[in-house]
């Protein structure tokens, strides 16, 4: 204490004891948030998952997702392509526009196309035929010093090449391995998997989509979320058997079925047929249980001028959500709807199924005349949440994610200026964030410094390889 | 086998009860067995092996196996959505100790359940309190407890709680906990260790952040993938089907990114976790929006638009960049077929043209039809899925299923919900199975990381009451005995 | 007939000999008309799940509901109407850009004016076992781009964002 009494000295009170810490707990939470993530300077901070080596013998999306995501994170990761061929995916491309080049040294023509996209950062790219005898020995050197392996061949191929779960885990017991496919054991085993046989198979796609009575389809999600979202979990799993691992000093297999994910997903959707024999079907741009809480059509483009279709015809739709009684009077005084304010007054009068068509089709009937923006304006004018939905171009414009660093351009040391969007918005981390250090490789750009530098093998040797088509 | 009993059903409410599982029971077509399936193994040579897997990772033998996050505990405090239940459900199949906590007045996640009917809200068996399937389900093997923030004795018991958990998951509005002095910043000294994540919709700071209406309602999905474009670019375009009729941009069927979040929140965590364990000793701050982490996997959409300012647009059940790709409508639904490389392509055709003769003609001998690329422009979409169609609105999914399975197609139909509950590949792993719950035995789905050697994510539990563990949690976590604890709830803090 | 119309129209003594694609989800419950991309000729038609309920019948002198999105015809060597053609086919409007070539666009620069490796031949790594380090010389490699991105540079064109 202070010898005078009516001196009041900092350290005297309970919580921050010096100035510094002082401004920090009278900062703006916002601000505070921004200060400690720290945006832009993520390559100074360490990484997560540092000291954690994966191999990878995946292609398309979903397994090498599941890779990239321990990549991002820090993990040193080898992905492994058939040599000259690499991985399917390279050579897709949105309507067959967009590639960069080259694809591989012996292939100048070729490019990689978009698809490739957000799936392979910070990996490192190898060549090897792996399943030729002669190179079965060095695939082992690298299971005995990597801690993991991911792949997603027809279950019981890499058994047959003494690479499966049963042969590595003697190499290595420490070792965690990854089959990722459509099916696994059971009766479909062999069955091939996509990301939209997921969507289709598992029930997504019959709960997504206009209602048949609007004149809809069921219809697909826009990206290859099956194959996306099933990489995540498998990042989630591949996590927790890291855990497990530092507690018994074992490594596992995982069996990773992404037909499976879509289903784990659906919510209510199978205790409600299972208990009330109910099968849910498509709701459009509504909500099943929530309701003012949908997606409405304006009269207007926002931008009817603009070059781009997208922005010329499609600057047409708002999500409005009131759902709260409050918020449902006030979205009914604000578009003239009074009788339907009074008409549907508690909420579980106005989600029901004619309730809702009723309110939506009032809705739109008053954005008739009116712009998208307009709309969002006028009702968040009126203190209730509206949102234009936006397009590709407005996410690249928007202040939101540049500050944040979600969307940001990456001087790709191969490729050159490409943009960002994935990575850095999995989600921000105070001190050990994650980062993106170049896009992708072309096919067997790292067979030197994996080979040499990692592996020892003398340059002869790789160069006697790289002839015989083996890396 | 049930009684025979004459019903009378004069609405719909008369029809709850009939279809439980009890009278109505599951699957009705049993699994397929082993000696089923066994040939399937043989035919490809891979019998030793598939043996193996079964034994090694049957689902039936989750329970006897470890589990790998039983060491940590968890926090879990949040409203309305998914992304940071599901988060902590992810937890809780993995083993570790997980609490909710939710105002004495429940979350009102509670009270939601299809178009509003109470009838299908699930009951609990003892105490005959109701609770919505949605919250259920994204409760898995959680305690429930109750606890009013706002007040200072709520705030005293929050501390003490979070003092000692490893990991804090926080769905509430941006700034709530801080406001209250209860967030990161405020927490952090008295438990460096802990890792806190933040889950959200956009953001808890930046020019869109979270926001609530002016009556204090919350953004819920689909606000998220309404702002990072996936909605805009998800739906059948307005020249496949009439604008204002399903030629829209259209929301996912499920709060897409709340799952996308909740997996990316956990994902984060454990990695935090380990960087705590294994390098640093310390935790930290992790902050996680559905917007983001959707971004994150809406393939090269933004990325496209920097290379040559190209915008994505809806395309439907087709995919632009491949050809055939897509599901279109059939006899008694839609179905998917997929087959790009000229080999399985053709393969359709050799298939479609038994039943519908002009196919080959139509589509293989037009020249431009036949270089891979090409026939991925959009006029050749066109094309080539009106004339499958025509082959398809004669075909039921299991026949077209049947018939291109044949030609080593990938196909697969556009199943329902009480399809895939009775698909014999689903039944046998089995992807959704009867789980006995507080509410009596439920349909659920399994985790897709059930199948493990060594520990096997699992649902033990789903659901419970409102403050169902308040007494097991607070004298466990806080010391807290039974008198205290009714007396503070008399007073409304817990 | 179902889910195309074939015209057999005679015109100036020629068959018209164009089939007219009913592209699957527009058409799979539809009634209304809709003229031949190339001789105009207005066809009735109802379908119901995919079905020819009724027609495709003739109706002279009626104003069509609508167009095809795409017609051809095989027995000319399968020319034909892509989507957009006025009078004949109706347009797609739900493209990503204004203009599609359906071929590999060669890109040198992103949308913000500076270099990327968008365009074909590139050179070789030079590099053992096809080892490509991490980075782009670009004014090695590539001195015309570099030059023109010095000129984009002087000019203004190239942006932060």
């Amino acid at each position: 204490m202070a010898k005078d009494p009516r001196v009041t000295r900092i350290e005297d009170l309970p919580g921050p004891k010096s100035q510094g810490e002082m401004d920090e707990m009278k900062m703006p939470y916002e601000e505070y948030c921004k200060n400690l993530f720290d945006v832009g300077n993520e390559h100074t901070k360490p990484e997560a998952l540092k000291g954690i080596k994966w191999l990878s013998c995946t292609m398309y999306i979903f397994t090498p997702h599941s890779v990239a995501n321990l990549a991002e994170l820090g993990a040193k990761v080898v992905k492994i392509e058939m040599p000259r061929m690499g991985d399917a995916m390279r050579h897709t491309s949105p309507f067959n526009e967009c590639y960069l080049y080259p694809l591989h040294d012996t292939r100048p023509m070729t490019g990689t196309g978009l698809g490739f996209t957000n799936a392979n950062p910070n990996k490192y790219f190898l060549t090897m035929d792996y399943h030729i005898p002669e190179m079965v020995e060095v695939f082992y050197g690298l299971v005995k010093k990597f801690d993991g392996l991911t792949e997603l061949y027809r279950p019981g191929t890499l058994d047959k090449w003494k690479m499966s779960y049963r042969y590595l885990s003697e190499i290595n017991p420490r070792f965690i391995y990854v089959w990722g496919g459509g099916f696994g054991y059971g009766p479909k085993i062999f069955g091939g998997s996509y990301d939209i046989l997921g969507q289709a198979h598992a029930g997504l796609a019959s709960v997504t989509g206009m209602h048949e009575y609007m004149g809809g389809h069921c219809t697909k999600q826009t990206n290859w979320v099956i194959d996306w979202q099933s990489g995540n979990i498998i990042t989630c799993s591949i996590l927790a058997a890291i855990h497990h691992r530092r507690k018994t000093g074992l490594g596992t297999m995982i069996e990773f079925s992404q037909v499976q994910v879509p289903t784990r997903m659906l919510g209510h959707t199978l205790p409600m047929y299972g208990k009330f024999g109910i099968v849910r079907q498509r709701w459009g741009n509504w909500d099943t249980q929530l309701c003012a809480h949908g997606i409405i059509l304006c009269g207007k483009s926002d931008f009817p001028d603009a070059d781009n279709p997208q922005d010329k015809f499609d600057a047409r739709y708002v999500m409005v959500s009131a759902f709260q009684d409050a918020d449902f009077k006030e979205l009914c005084a604000i578009t003239g709807m009074n009788d339907l304010y009074e008409k549907y007054k508690s909420h579980d009068k106005r989600v029901e199924g004619e309730a809702q068509v009723e309110i939506y089709g009032a809705l739109e009937k008053w954005a008739e005349d009116k712009s998208r923006s307009e709309v969002a304006k006028i009702l968040q004018d009126a203190g209730i949440l509206a949102e234009p939905v936006r397009n590709d171009r407005e996410v690249y414009e928007s202040e939101h994610f540049r500050e944040r660093g979600t969307v940001r351009w990456l001087d790709d040391p191969l490729f050159g200026d490409m943009l960002v969007h994935c990575g850095y918005s999995c989600g921000l981390m105070e001190k050990t964030p994650r980062r993106i250090n170049w896009h992708w490789r072309p096919v067997g750009a790292d067979n030197k410094k994996v080979y040499q530098d990692w592996l020892g093998v003398p340059q002869s040797t790789i160069q006697e390889w790289y002839d015989k088509a083996w890396i | 086998m049930a009684e025979k009993r004459d019903i009378e059903i004069n609405s719909r409410a008369d029809t709850i009860g009939l279809m439980d599982m009890d009278v109505r029971p599951y699957p009705v077509t049993p699994p397929p067995p082993y000696e089923q399936v066994k040939p399937v193994y043989e035919k490809r040579k891979a019998l030793e092996f598939c043996e193996w897997a079964e034994e090694n990772l049957k689902f039936e033998k989750r329970y006897g196996k470890d589990e790998s996050l039983s060491h940590l505990r968890v926090l879990d405090i949040g409203l309305w959505r998914l992304g940071h239940k599901f988060a902590t459900s992810l937890f809780g199949e993995a083993g570790a100790e997980c609490v909710s906590i939710e105002p004495p007045g429940g979350d009102p996640l509670r009270k939601l359940t299809p178009f509003g009917r109470e009838e299908y809200l699930l009951e609990n068996k003892e105490t005959g309190e109701k609770c919505g399937m949605e919250f259920v389900c994204e409760t898995v093997n959680t305690h429930c407890i109750t606890l009013d923030v706002e007040t200072a004795e709520g705030q005293e018991i929050f501390k003490k709680m979070a003092s000692n958990v490893d990991v804090l998951i926080d769905g509430m509005p941006p700034g709530y906990m801080d406001n209250l002095g209860i967030g990161y910043r405020q927490l952090k000294d008295a438990n460096p260790k802990m890792i806190y994540v933040w889950v959200g919709m956009l953001g808890q700071w930046g020019p869109w952040k979270d926001k609530q209406s002016k009556f204090g309602q919350w953004e819920l999905e689909p606000f998220a993938s309404c702002a990072n474009s996936w909605v805009h670019n998800t739906g059948l375009a307005q020249d496949l089907l009439p604008r204002g009729r399903g030629g829209d941009p259209t929301r996912s069927g499920i709060w897409l990114a709340d799952y996308v979040a909740g997996a990316q929140a956990f994902l984060n965590a454990n990695a935090a976790l380990y960087w705590r364990d294994e390098l640093n000793n310390t935790g930290q701050m992790i902050e996680v929006t559905g917007a983001e982490t959707l971004l994150d996997i809406i393939d090269f959409d933004i990325t496209w638009y920097g290379f040559n300012a190209s915008i994505k647009g809806r395309s439907g059940g087709w995919d632009p960049n491949l050809n055939q790709y897509a599901w279109n409508p059939c006899k008694d639904g839609y179905m998917m077929i997929g087959g790009q490389t000229d080999k399985l392509w053709y393969n359709i055709g050799f298939c479609l043209e038994r039943d519908y003769h002009q196919f080959g003609r139509l589509i293989h001998e037009d020249p431009f039809l036949k270089e891979v690329g090409a026939r991925n422009a959009l006029h050749a979409l066109i094309k080539t899925y009106s004339v499958t169609t025509r082959w398809l609105r004669d075909q039921c999914r299991v026949e077209a299923e049947a018939k291109l399975l044949e030609y080593q197609l990938a196909a697969g139909p556009v199943m329902f919900i009480d399809e895939v509950a009775e698909f014999p590949h689903f039944k046998y792993r089995p992807w959704q199975y009867v789980q006995e719950t507080d509410y009596g035995p439920l349909l659920i789905a399994s985790s897709p990381a059930s199948y493990q050697v060594r520990a096997p994510f699992r649902c033990k539990w789903m659901g419970r009451d409102l403050g169902a563990d308040n007494y097991e949690i607070y004298m466990k976590w806080v010391g807290m005995n039974q008198t205290t604890l009714n007396e503070l709830k008399q007073k409304g803090v817990i | 007939m179902c889910d195309i119309i074939w015209c057999k129209k005679e015109v100036d003594g020629k068959d018209c000999d164009t089939i007219n694609y009913l592209d699957p989800y527009y058409f799979w419950n539809w009634e209304g008309t809709i003229a031949c991309a190339e001789c105009g000729t207005v066809y009735y038609i109802y379908m119901i799940n995919g079905f020819m309920y009724k027609g495709p019948d003739e109706r002279p002198g009626e104003k069509p509901d609508i167009l095809p999105l795409y017609a051809d015809k095989p027995y000319d060597g399968y020319s034909n109407y892509r989507p957009g053609v006025e009078g004949r086919t109706r347009p797609y409007q739900c493209m990503p850009r204004s203009w599609l070539t359906g071929t590999a666009d060669m890109v040198k620069f992103s949308v913000r004016g500076r270099p990327v490796r968008g365009w074909r031949p590139q050179p070789p790594s030079a590099g053992l076992a096809g080892q490509f380090p991490y980075n782009w010389d670009i004014q090695k490699l590539t001195p015309e781009v570099w030059e023109e991105y010095q000129q984009k540079l002087s000019k203004g064109e190239v942006k932060d964002w």
